[in-house]
């Protein structure tokens, strides 16, 4: 019975609470702006109406095309259940899951890139190109923090890496966890969500020929993914599990509307970058990174 | 059943077939299927548990008594050699028949036999002489086997550069087992880690290992003979012959003492090879030679895991080492498995449409949809994606270098960089993969070449089928596999009894539950996708009206960006006309990617080494009064030498 309760519990947040994410950063972009914005619920209509909707398939596109982003959903479905929510921990858990979380997104990232390239469209080989290209400096970028937080618990497995704080380099860890943050989810400076149409982009000119229940499914990985590093994020530095439950939970919940409401005010503010300036702030992500590492190893020791 | 009876049965039907290879096409199949089947019993006998099978033989062989030795750590690469070699010898069934290749068939089956038969020798001998001549045999067939179609000039030049440097090889290992042999009085092998004497002979073996491994910067002939052997050849030379190399460095730094830095060399060495053979592999426009690449980064892979265990070693036998071990061992077997299959696949692709260029294909899926299938398995294996064998492989040398660098110690100054770059080359290994598999897959074909493909027949899919259900077994139950890898780890360090806690089966368990929703999902996102109603019409491409086949990305372009990034390694040469004027007539832009190691280093250093000989060349015409002349000068040199080292 607790189990149900339990499992219930974790599809109800993952699967429900993740399209409100976007909802979120959009109201505080609009509010920045002076706008009144689009309804914070707009993705889930949006879900609700693409899963309904009827598919157009390109003459050239093989069964990977639907097969891509249905895969991808359940890689990034997987890597959610990998991790840690706080108080109740996660559904699966061992030594070593931390990896396997990577390399889900990772496989999520393959699938994406791949139903890309069905088209045949020079827009979305584009967009594959550089969403694998950049990955590799953020992937690097992610170890790295990972690395620290393994240093700095003396574990590998991610309930227990993620409970207490990240020590010193909190900091540090904050500033690049969030830059990778925002350009694995393609948001500004990296990328513009809010076009489709520019040949400057990198995941929205991925799923140009998407359409209907895959869009769908591609619309709510994208928004698992961002509830996803929200949460390693808000865990990987906030102490959760000096907290008693239930100030734990509603301080991860608090700290994952912080990261939301940081996102659209960075959306806000900022200009997204030039193309040849974003492998210099990844790797500025990655030495930050590196840095939080080392203070995590050598700082432990002092 | 013993070991040995087995092994004499392989042996034995191994040299019928070459006797009969010429005529009899399924005599030859069949003895060779005997004899993998019988060599891979063993071997799974051993490693299973079964005692060490050691044979010494009162016949002699160049004054040395044969000694044959079959422990955890040879069987572990036999059963390598098993698969790949019946693997292998059903594909060309069909692959290499003597419908096409009349002149050339017969001779590679004899040759199939031969190579098998001399690696089988260079996992069992254990005595240095013998050793060094069934390596020797091994290198020969392999260069046999490179090119068997050797009409064409550029197989006869990779067979070459192949030939040569695999020498260079041996005569390192030459060096080697002679200074062992006069160090130890004698050329019997055998564990003698208590002589810590003999430890600065690790880095000959390493080097002459390491050229038939392929790390960077040794594996200058590994791109051009992987790619232009027959792709049955291709799969075994990348799946199992360079292993060969790994099977040397592992076993003579299990058998002999280390010297304290190897684990820091062979990491980073690892680490290096990793990241600049997956970044050369990403910049390659023929997908053999990005075959042949993403081999130079999965050794790398292997010896990071390999060093990982020379570094613990050096720390007072930490835990960790034994993952990374574990992980590297099992790494052989994987890289054998998925770059087999993809060697096959794309030998598929090359009997079909005749070229490498992976510019000139395209929406091959259509017309070749189980050669697709195979190629996208390969490729998710290969980039150490979940749920399947190579994701297993990698985690395991993940969790050692992480165990490494939560110890704090000394050895967390290398696994960070390590397990860094791993994770560099992993996403790269992705991105590879992503480009390889749809340019030749998907979109639409961009040449004649890519519109009359036709799948290939029952005969290369079997073995493609049979290499594919071995990726997913691994990977869905890596558990089955563990018993086996923990022995032969065991055996390279008799001491190394345990594992600390790797739980394969949570991950077994896990990636099972993955593929199973991932296939429930696809399904029903596909049925819902038609009961929604579903419309086919041009790629929509922001509306433009006649997309056309050369409009698609070509594989340069998705590779630009880090290419961009590894130039200093990669050395792209670039040829350009802009168009010019009002009507312009014709533009080009060419660009090719260089083996640079051999192209800017080797070539360069050759060439010097040619001209100063030529130079020194014009001293010998075949004028006898000019010889003459040089024995008085010689002469009077000496004399005034001897007059004046006299005097003083």
């Amino acid at each position: 019975m607790n189990l149900v309760i339990n499992t219930v519990f974790r599809l109800a947040v993952w699967l429900l609470v993740a399209p409100l994410l976007p909802g979120i950063i959009n109201k505080v972009k609009a509010w920045v702006a002076g706008r009144r914005g689009p309804p914070v619920l707009q993705l889930y209509y949006d879900l609700a109406k693409l899963w309904r909707k009827g598919v157009v398939l390109s003459t050239l596109a093989s069964p990977g095309f639907i097969a891509g982003p249905a895969v991808a959903w359940v890689a990034l479905f997987g890597a959610a259940m990998l991790m840690p929510l706080g108080p109740v921990g996660s559904a699966v858990s061992f030594r070593g899951d931390v990896l396997l979380l990577i390399y889900l997104l990772a496989l999520a990232r393959f699938c994406t890139a791949w139903a890309a390239m069905e088209t045949g469209s020079a827009f979305e080989g584009m967009g594959a190109a550089r969403e694998v290209s950049y990955a590799v400096l953020a992937e690097a970028a992610i170890i790295a923090a990972v690395l620290s937080l393994s240093v700095q618990t003396g574990s590998v497995s991610l309930v227990t890496m993620l409970s207490p704080a990240a020590g010193a380099g909190a900091v540090l860890l904050a500033a690049g966890l969030f830059t990778v943050l925002l350009a694995e989810n393609c948001r500004v400076p990296f990328d513009d969500p809010n076009t489709h149409l520019e040949l400057t982009m990198i995941h929205e000119v991925m799923v140009l020929d998407h359409s209907g229940p895959p869009f769908a499914a591609i619309l709510h990985g994208v928004s698992l993914k961002l509830l996803l590093f929200s949460v390693l994020l808000v865990q990987a530095v906030l102490p959760l599990g000096n907290l008693s439950p239930l100030a734990a939970g509603g301080m991860l919940a608090a700290g994952i509307l912080v990261v939301a409401i940081g996102v659209g005010v960075v959306e806000s503010l900022l200009a997204r970058l030039a193309f040849r300036r974003v492998p210099l702030l990844l790797t500025t992500a990655f030495l930050l990174c590196l840095f939080a590492l080392l203070v995590a190893w050598k700082g432990g020791a002092a | 059943m013993t070991p040995g009876p087995l092994l004499l049965f392989a042996c034995l039907t191994l040299a019928a077939g070459i006797v009969v290879a010429a005529r009899m096409s399924r005599t030859w199949l069949a003895l060779t299927l005997a004899s993998v089947v019988a060599g891979f019993s063993a071997a799974v006998l051993v490693l299973l548990g079964a005692p060490d099978w050691e044979w010494r033989n009162a016949f002699s062989l160049g004054g040395e008594f044969v000694h044959l030795r079959l422990d955890g750590v040879s069987a572990l690469f036999l059963v390598l050699l098993c698969v790949g070699g019946g693997a292998g010898a059903l594909y060309a069934r069909e692959y290499w028949s003597e419908r096409y290749y009349p002149d050339s068939a017969p001779r590679g089956r004899a040759w199939w036999s031969a190579m098998l038969l001399s690696m089988g020798l260079v996992l069992t001998v254990s005595n240095g002489l013998h050793f060094l001549i069934a390596w020797e045999l091994f290198a020969l067939c392999g260069y046999f086997l490179i090119t068997l179609d050797g009409v064409r000039r550029e197989v006869r030049s990779a067979g070459w550069l192949y030939l040569v440097a695999s020498h260079t090889g041996t005569v390192l290992l030459f060096a080697f087992f002679s200074t062992l042999a006069a160090r130890t009085g004698g050329w019997d092998l055998g564990a003698m880690r208590e002589q810590h004497g003999l430890a600065p002979l690790f880095w000959l073996a390493l080097g002459g290992f390491g050229v038939k491994a392929g790390f960077f910067p040794v594996h200058i002939w590994l791109p051009s003979a992987h790619a232009n052997a027959p792709s049955h050849v291709s799969a075994i030379m990348s799946g199992v012959a360079i292993k060969m190399g790994i099977y040397g460095i592992v076993r003579f730094s299990g058998w002999l003492p280390v010297p304290g830095a190897a684990g820091w060399v062979v990491m980073g060495l690892g680490g290096t090879s990793a990241l600049l053979g997956i970044a050369f592999a990403f910049a390659q426009n023929d997908f053999k030679r990005l075959l042949a690449y993403s081999s130079v980064e999965n050794i790398g892979v292997i010896l990071v895991g390999v060093g990982g265990a020379l570094l613990a070693v050096t720390h007072d036998n930490a835990l960790w080492g034994r993952l990374a071990l574990a992980g590297a061992l099992l790494h052989v077997w994987n890289h054998g498995a998925f770059k087999s299959l993809l060697f096959f696949s794309a030998g598929s692709v090359l009997h079909a449409t005749g070229t490498r260029e992976m510019s000139k294909l395209g929406g091959l899926w259509r017309s070749m949809p189980w050669t697709a299938g195979f190629f996208v398995l390969g490729s998710l294996a290969v980039s150490a994606l979940p749920p399947l064998n190579g994701f297993v492989s990698e985690w395991l040398v993940y969790l050692g270098l992480f165990d490494a660098a939560t110890n704090k110690g000394p050895a967390t100054w290398a696994a960070i960089p390590a397990a860094i770059m791993l994770a560099m080359a992993g996403a790269l290994a992705m991105a590879t993969f992503a480009k390889a598999g749809a340019m030749i897959f998907l979109g639409a074909p961009r040449t004649r070449a890519g519109t009359n493909a036709h799948e290939c027949g029952m005969g290369m899919r079997g073995p493609m089928l049979a290499l594919a259900g071995l990726c997913v077994t691994i990977g869905l139950a890596p558990i089955l596999v563990w018993p086996l890898v923990a022995r032969a780890a065991g055996a390279w360090r008799s001491t190394w009894v345990g594992h600390p806690p790797a739980p394969l089966a949570a991950l077994g368990w896990f990636h099972a539950g993955l593929l199973i929703v991932g296939v429930v999902a696809a399904a029903w996102l596909w049925r819902k996708a038609h009961a929604n109603s579903l419309r086919r019409d041009l790629t929509w491409d922001c509306g433009y009206a006649l997309p056309g086949a050369r409009m698609q990305y070509t594989s340069s372009s998705f590779g630009g960006i880090v290419a961009g990034w590894f130039w200093w390694a990669l050395q792209p040469e670039r040829k350009m006309r802009r168009p010019r004027g009002h009507f312009p007539a014709d533009a080009i832009r060419l660009e090719r990617v260089p083996e640079t190691v051999l192209e800017r280093v080797i070539g360069p250093a050759s060439a010097a080494i040619m001209y100063v000989s030529t130079a020194v060349r014009r001293l010998q015409h075949g004028r006898l009064q000019f010889y003459i002349l040089y024995v008085v000068a010689g002469l009077i040199a000496l004399g005034v030498l001897v007059l004046f080292g006299a005097a003083r």
